[in-house]
């Protein structure tokens, strides 16, 4: 593996950075059970990391520790070269850090305009009392703001829904909604819960054509969790297999596919 | 503003007419489109600076006179810009259809050797990259949208506004040169190459040249009195003849303004918001708004319910007549402005139909209700008869004398002739110039003293003088005992009931006729679900019983009115299926403008066609299929085959 | 223009000042609700304990002087001043804020992700405590509350004479309408529409709108559920104040405020708990239809007194044909 620090190629001409995200010896427990057990990786800018495993490995635990719904009891989380003192969820979404859900999290009373405008809520800076009196400085906002929901709701397509509740469209285009809105506050990393979970095999081609192109166009690095191997393998750069709570593999897709522990993992066999 | 434009020593190209209207409508908007959101627009003066900026930079790219630059993607001002930029450059702009599938393409870039193609988006690039390799002529290309598409090689690849840039910044090194080429454009320039869809063989580069756009464009503007205010919704395939004449040449030569959608699935939202003065639609369009409307007035609450059958069957007594200018009662007058305010008005708007002064249809016949049904809402619908060949118009309706069933009378400067086997021959100044490296094809079509044989049957009404179309003139056979099979003519009845998406009629040199039929998703699982019938699947709706019913009287029916004719009442349909797959362009049973291509068919489900004949009660087959992605499956299926009731009729030989 | 029509339109009138009242104490429950679940059974309390503290700020009472003076053996009452009631108000609005924060750190953080049931509980017993809290700092006696007259008149004091007068010139009958009530749906008014503004176009309004919605979703977007619910009930606070100076303005500020709370539960029902357009339509037709009902039909045919019951008859019925009320979200979910 490369120095944390560096820069370095991938075979497709992509630039991957340095590390901007270390998770070191996490543990997490829910009473006695142990979710996680001492696992550390890391996540560098510009990458596409995916944290793979079975049903019921720990993966959706260790993506709740990253956007801080869960506190891990040891371990530490380090960002963008310090280290992240405990946060509640809304302190890491300022920090930059947006996610989606695996049973999708819509505001389903809104629109899609308006969900993927909620978006931009960490880009709001004008408060109260500004908004209330300097009238000209918080338009200026809102249309800054509505002019970047509305580029993200081009680039995902759905501008024929724009103006429809959440609550009618089909799971697929919900999903995609939800991207949309985590999109919206143009995140230094995107976290993403199972994003083909639930969908035909269309849709997660179109799924994966749309992680594809946010990481080349804006440059997003994103982490995602998948329980379906062979999507997986596609669309990532670096794979981390779970297992029980245990980290069981770290590397390439082509790393990751020959690793002894991950074919058990996968194939069944027998834990000891 | 508007003022009468007259010909004598004007424009004589397509890029002359663009200068004129940078100079006479500098202000007015030329073209919209909704981008982010939001309405850009574009004013004749912009769009001048912009085509001739993308026109120095073709030049810098190495464009030659007389090369040939295809042009594809959705409707965008950007892409009819490219159109005149190469028109500008000397080039042939050639646009083609951007659901086109890569074999499709290749083998039209290959066939007009296109040097340089100008495309929209990642999915076209990768398109056209696809089929390269077996292209020699090609060399650049240039795409509009640079999403997804950094990471590509560009030696040969472009974007277009580094393409514009360039030739910005080219200006004194080309103007000159550009200038030249421009002045040297005349009546007889080819102006636009346009390849037909073709429903059968390999699709023909139709040579249009700038007589034939300007003068078709001249005489429709004046026909229909078009004007420079006025507004067109550009959403048809860019590389149909129809959309080339209405959004360039109608548009240059009256200046009026193109507004082009933000996607297709926005096309009805931004119908309605921009409210085109002037609309074009094929039947299809139309049928599915009216089966819309209907749907939502079935799930209306029972008062607005009431109101709307009320106030609709008001408006079909009287409101084509009000439309026509016809006498009509003070009372029915008075509420008919009732209805145009509960009713009328707010449906018009709802479709986006509040401002259309000229609404014409064409392409396929119109189902009389459906036709009505616009007409009566005081929507100016109005039928036409037009070919790629012809550069559209050969017959269209006038105001007030609009019916559904014909096509209207010639349009100016063009003369009809019917041939003894029906055959309609047309000549007009719209006559295309030649089928491109085809001249024995273009013989077979344009004789020598310039009459053009449509390949439909038809007859001019006595009377009125108003072109009737029968059928296709190669689908017109014969029974069995000799009598008229015009398959269209029964198909079209069928197809006006909203249940029935799609019909193919067989029967030529048989016995008796019989039907393959496709029900109409939407109308049937509409029905479905207020009816609580479950189904899982187009396959599982189609042979429930229920339907089967509904569509044998529908059948039925049909039979009754076709037997009302002595001529052609041999075509009542005997026996039908109803098919376990929608026909799909995909599959190639439809042509991309969706007509039916009988052969395939024939060939493709020979089994059911046997099965109508034999007098089975039922027929098992297996149907390869293809996926939006290009991959094939196939679907097995066991289909009832149903008798249904004919008229008998006193069998006697055709005509006479 | 026949009397009895008149009357019935003065009546109507009248209806429709009271609904503005009825109106205002729902939109304190239906804030609340919407934003956290919670069913704020001490909403009436809080009219009532804004309106106190208003009081004794304006009168320059010492808070707590029971207890002061027990504890201490002194005998102080009074500070000896009188504050303009803009400030007043100004410092009642702080201390209704401070309630906010303390309901907020001390009761419901601790008990996030509870039943809605508790949560209710809860409620009843902040209500208990508020109560006792408002007797302890302010005494427990009947107090004038008197916002305008004091520093002279909110309106002109013509203006319900000039109704009076117009109309009669018009109708040939004089419609009677109390100047407080106009105030009152003066006030009202503002206050909903600065609400809905406020709702629609903040970035405060729309995290408000966003945690209403779904709390997961709002967490991820960077929403503070804490900030928000302490905004939620500072906003209900001061929708209790308006509330409670309304109805101290008209009836005196005593205990027996706080029983308004269970005048805005049938409101609820008909406008449905999650509807801000529904708390107001539906206060207005409360209010409307007791004083019509009795009007027309109590007075001369069930012996009067119907105002009693009324609101919650009109209440079972929406119960039974549309529980979710008139513009509540469909309890029915699609599966």
């Amino acid at each position: 593996m490369n120095a944390t620090a560096e820069s370095y190629t991938t075979e497709d001409g992509r630039t991957i950075g340095p590390v901007v995200m270390e998770m070191k010896n996490i543990t997490l427990r829910f009473g006695g059970v142990e979710a996680i057990k001492d696992i550390s990786f890391d996540i560098r800018e510009g990458e596409i990391r995916a944290i793979i495993g079975p049903n019921g490995a720990g993966k959706s635990s260790m993506l709740n520790v990253i956007s801080g719904f869960y506190v891990p009891q040891e371990g530490e989380v380090w960002y963008k070269g310090s280290r992240r003192p405990s946060m509640r969820p809304y302190q890491v979404a300022e920090q930059g850090i947006a996610r989606t859900f695996q049973n999708i999290a819509l505001f389903e009373g809104m629109s899609v305009l308006d969900n993927v405008m909620t978006g931009r809520l960490t880009h709001m800076n004008t408060g109260l009392f500004a908004q209330s009196f300097w009238k000209g400085k918080a338009e200026q906002e809102e249309i800054a703001n509505r002019e970047v929901a509305e580029k993200i709701i081009d680039f995902l397509e759905i501008q024929a829904i724009r103006k429809t509740p959440v609550s009618r469209l089909s799971y697929g285009l919900k999903k995609r909604v939800e991207l949309a809105r985590a999109l919206a506050a143009e995140p230094s990393i995107l976290l993403l819960d199972e994003p083909m979970a639930g969908m035909n095999v269309e849709e997660k081609e179109d799924m994966s054509r749309f992680i594809l192109d946010v990481n080349d166009e804006f440059g997003t690095t994103i982490a995602l969790i998948e329980h379906d191997m062979g999507v997986v393998m596609d669309l990532s750069d670096r794979v981390v297999v779970m297992d029980y709570g245990k980290k069981i593999g770290d590397g390439t897709p082509d790393d990751v596919r020959n690793n002894q522990d991950v074919i058990d993992a996968y194939l069944g066999v027998a834990h000891d | 503003m508007a003022k009468p434009l007259t010909r004598a020593d004007g424009p004589q190209s397509v890029p002359a007419l663009l200068q004129r209207n940078a100079t006479q409508f500098a202000n007015a908007p030329a073209y919209r489109e909704k981008e982010y959101g939001i309405w850009q627009s574009w004013t004749w003066a912009e769009t001048h600076d912009e085509v001739q900026a993308l026109a120095l930079g073709l030049m810098n790219l190495g464009v030659n006179e007389g090369d040939f630059v295809a042009v594809i993607g959705r409707n965008r001002p950007y892409l009819y810009w490219a159109m005149i930029a190469a028109e500008m450059v000397g080039a042939v702009p050639v646009p083609l259809y951007q659901d086109a599938n890569a074999e499709e393409m290749a083998y039209v870039l290959g066939h007009c050797g296109a040097r340089f193609v100008i495309v929209g988006d990642q999915e076209q690039v990768d398109k056209v990259i696809e089929v390269q390799e077996g292209l020699h002529q090609f060399e650049h290309l240039i795409y509009l949208d640079p999403r997804g598409l950094r990471k590509y090689d560009h030696t040969t690849l472009h974007q277009y506004s580094h393409v514009q840039d360039q030739g910005r910044a080219a200006y004194d090194e080309y103007i000159k040169e550009l200038d030249r080429r421009i002045a040297k454009l005349d009546y007889d320039s080819t102006g636009v190459m346009l390849y037909t869809s073709g429903t059968t063989g390999k699709p023909k580069g139709v040579v249009l040249s700038n007589r034939n756009v300007i003068e078709t464009a001249k005489s429709s503007s004046e026909f229909d009195g078009l004007r420079q205010t006025d507004d067109i919704l550009a959403y048809l395939p860019m590389a149909w003849v129809g959309d080339f004449i209405f959004s360039v040449g109608q548009a240059m030569w009256t200046g009026f303004c193109t507004n082009c959608p933000e996607s297709a699935e926005t096309m009805h939202v931004d119908l309605r918001e921009i409210g085109p003065t002037y609309y074009f639609a094929p039947p299809r369009v139309f049928e599915t708004q009216l089966t819309n409307v209907m749907i939502r007035m079935e799930d209306a609450s029972p008062f607005k319910k009431r109101l709307f059958d009320y106030f609709m069957a008001h408006a079909r007594k009287v409101g084509p007549s009000i439309l026509d200018g016809k006498p009509v009662g003070g009372w029915d007058r008075l509420k008919y402005q009732l209805g145009e305010l509960c009713i009328y008005g707010p449906l018009k708007n709802t479709l986006g139909f509040s401002r259309v002064r000229v609404g014409y249809t064409a392409g396929e016949a119109i189902g009389p209700e459906i036709f009505d049904f616009y007409r009566s809402l005081g929507i100016n619908l109005k039928q036409l008869y037009g070919q790629t060949e012809a550069t559209v118009f050969i017959t269209a309706q006038p105001d007030g004398e609009v019916r559904s069933d014909t096509v209207g009378v010639t349009c100016p400067g063009v003369e009809l002739k019917i041939a003894d086997n029906g055959e309609v021959f047309y000549r007009s100044p719209g006559v295309f110039v030649e089928y491109y490296k085809n001249a024995e094809s273009t013989a077979d079509t344009k004789d020598a003293e310039g009459w053009v044989a449509t390949g439909d049957a038809g007859f001019i009404e006595e009377g009125s003088g108003h072109l009737r179309i029968i059928d296709r003139a190669k689908d017109v056979g014969q029974m069995a005992d000799g009598s008229l099979f015009a398959p269209k003519y029964v198909e079209n009845k069928l197809k006006f009931f909203p249940n029935i998406l799609e019909v193919v009629v067989f029967g030529n040199g048989r016995d008796e006729c019989t039907a393959f039929i496709n029900i109409d998703l939407t109308a049937v699982g509409n029905w479905a679900e207020r009816n609580n019938i479950g189904y899982a699947s187009y396959q599982e709706l189609a042979r429930h019983p229920q339907v089967m019913d509904t569509i044998q009287s529908h059948v039925e029916e049909v039979n009754k009115s076709v037997a009302e004719d002595a001529m052609l009442s041999g075509c009542q349909v005997h026996r039908f299926v109803v098919l376990h797959k929608e026909l799909d362009a995909d599959d190639g049973e439809l042509t991309r403008t969706r007509k039916v291509r009988r052969r395939i068919i024939e060939d493709k489900f020979h089994d059911i066609i046997t099965a109508l004949y034999d007098g089975s009660k039922s027929i098992s087959t297996e149907t390869e299929v293809t996926y939006e992605d290009g991959r094939k499956g196939s679907i097995k299926a066991t289909l009832e085959v149903r008798d249904a009731k004919v008229v008998p009729v006193a069998r006697k030989m055709a005509a006479e | 223009m026949p009397e009895q029509l008149a009357f019935t339109i003065e009546v109507f009138l009248n209806g429709l000042m009271a609904g503005v009242l009825y109106a205002l104490v729902a939109l304190g429950f239906v804030l609340i609700y919407k934003a956290s679940g919670i069913f704020n059974y001490a909403q009436g309390v809080m009219a009532l304990f804004a309106a106190m503290t208003l009081v004794g700020i304006q009168n320059g009472q010492v808070p707590f002087s029971h207890l002061i003076n027990a504890i201490l053996g002194t005998d102080v009452h009074h500070f000896g001043w009188h504050v303009h009631s803009a400030i007043a108000i100004v410092f009642t609005v702080a201390v209704m804020v401070l309630l906010a924060v303390c309901v907020q750190r001390f009761v419901f953080r601790h008990l996030v992700g509870q039943e809605p049931i508790i949560l209710f509980m809860a409620t009843i017993g902040l209500a208990y405590f508020l109560e006792g809290v408002a007797d302890l700092m302010w005494g427990s006696e009947i107090k004038s509350l008197n916002v305008c007259a004091t520093e002279g008149a909110c309106l002109p004091q013509g203006l319900n004479m000039w109704i009076d007068e117009t109309t009669y010139n018009a109708f040939g009958y004089g419609f009677f309408i109390d100047n407080l009530d106009i105030v009152a749906s003066i006030v009202a008014i503002i206050l909903v529409v600065g609400l809905v503004m406020f709702a629609q176009y903040t970035k405060q309004g729309r995290a408000m709108r966003a945690v209403a919605d779904d709390h997961q979703a709002a967490l991820s977007v960077g929403v503070s559920l804490n900030f928000i619910w302490i905004l939620v009930w500072s906003l209900a606070g001061f929708v209790a104040l308006v509330a409670g100076i309304m109805w101290g303005a008209k009836s005196g500020v005593q205990f027996s405020l706080s029983l308004i709370a269970l005048k805005a539960l049938p409101v609820l029902m008909l406008g449905g708990f999650t509807s801000i357009p529904g708390a107001i339509v539906g206060g207005l037709i409360i209010g409307v239809g007791e004083k019509l009902f009795e009007f027309l039909i109590g007075a001369p045919f069930l012996g009067g007194a119907t105002e009693n019951w009324f609101a919650y008859m009109l209440a079972l019925l929406f119960l039974v044909f549309r529980p979710q009320g008139l513009f509540g979200e469909k309890i029915i979910e699609r599966v």
